[in-house]
């Protein structure tokens, strides 16, 4: 058995890019940045359209059902923690248990997509509410909709590194792939938390 | 492909171990917040402290996910300002077009507030 002991990855800076970030981080960031500018325009419209909705228009507190959106949030916000245990995992190499906190956050990320499909079908077959037929349901629909699309992307991009992992190929040194990934994941939760206050809880004050 | 990345000093393999408990105390203090948001929209307190009480709790989880869970905290600072380049353009955005879109004038017409203003006879007004 070797003696020598292993050197730790330092998972922050790469020496060898001009920046200091290794390549994959940085272009994350990057996307990530330009994401932001796609969904601030999104809740921008909806928001706009909140300010002078005009006759006729369906009131979202009738419509809404906070319990189970807060409940959705509960589990994406749990998500995001796996996924960060997950990066946490592969950084000190230990495979298993990121495998472990993917699949945990691929299953809060099925639960919350599950609750999206309830929710936007309650929305439309008892409560009316559909893309076309007013502007609530427009913006609401094509925002939330939009995020939900990130999500499920999310979902298939943790379950190709999820099986990824049992090739192998994934030690301490690709911990920068899950990280990208984690980056992503995060971003998906962090642009929910401004949408569950902006167009959920912003509508009952 | 990036490089294999340098080794790191030791010490920060004991700040790595404390990540994990660091990790799980801002998940619950998360979940409290969201807790704490959806018990306030029932308070009976003026809806302005309530805007400001609810936009706060929102910025402070955004802060806490983006810096902990997302390694801003850790990571070299020029990552922090390429994401606060998209953040600040999209916040400013929305805060613009807020403010345009919030003003009396841009209010949209009723048929027959748009019916009283006096126009040529070929323009036709949709209800």
């Amino acid at each position: 058995m070797s003696s020598h002991a292993t050197a730790t990855l330092d998972h922050h800076n790469d020496p060898t890019t001009s920046t200091g970030i290794p390549n994959k981080k940085l272009l994350m960031w990057a996307f990530l940045a330009s994401d932001c500018m796609f969904f601030g325009t999104l809740i921008s419209t909806h928001m706009i359209y909140r300010l002078h909705p005009p006759p006729g228009n369906p009131d979202p507190r009738a419509v809404f059902d906070i319990p189970l959106t807060s409940f959705s949030t509960f589990i994406l916000l749990m998500s995001s923690l796996m996924m960060a245990l997950a990066v946490n995992a592969i950084q000190k190499g230990n495979v298993r248990s990121m495998r472990f906190s993917l699949l945990t956050t691929i299953f809060f990320g099925l639960i919350f997509l599950g609750c999206q499909v309830y929710e936007f079908s309650h929305f439309v077959h008892d409560k009316g509410l559909t893309i076309s037929n007013s502007i609530l349901g427009s913006t609401f629909y094509t925002l939330t909709g939009t995020h939900g699309l990130h999500v499920l992307i999310g979902v298939i991009w943790l379950t190709a590194m999820y099986f990824y992992s049992f090739t192998g190929r994934v030690t301490e040194k690709q911990a920068i792939d899950v990280e990208s990934m984690g980056l992503y994941w995060h971003f998906v939760d962090i642009v929910w938390i401004v949408i569950f206050t902006v167009v959920y809880l912003l509508e009952y004050l | 492909m990036s490089q294999a990345t340098a080794p790191a000093h030791p010490g920060e393999h004991h700040a790595e171990e404390s990540k994990f408990w660091v990790y799980v105390q801002i998940a619950m203090l998360l979940a409290v917040i969201t807790g704490v948001e959806i018990v306030a929209i029932g308070l009976p307190f003026s809806k302005w402290l309530l805007v400001t009480s609810l936009v706060i709790l929102s910025v402070v989880k955004f802060l806490f996910v983006i810096f902990y869970f997302m390694h801003l905290r850790w990571d070299k600072l020029f990552c922090t300002i390429l994401f606060f380049i998209g953040l600040v353009l999209a916040g400013g955005t929305a805060w613009a077009l807020m403010l345009l879109f919030g003003v009396e004038d841009s209010k949209p017409l009723t048929y027959e507030e748009a019916a009283s203003i006096s126009a040529p006879a070929d323009v036709r007004f949709i209800s």
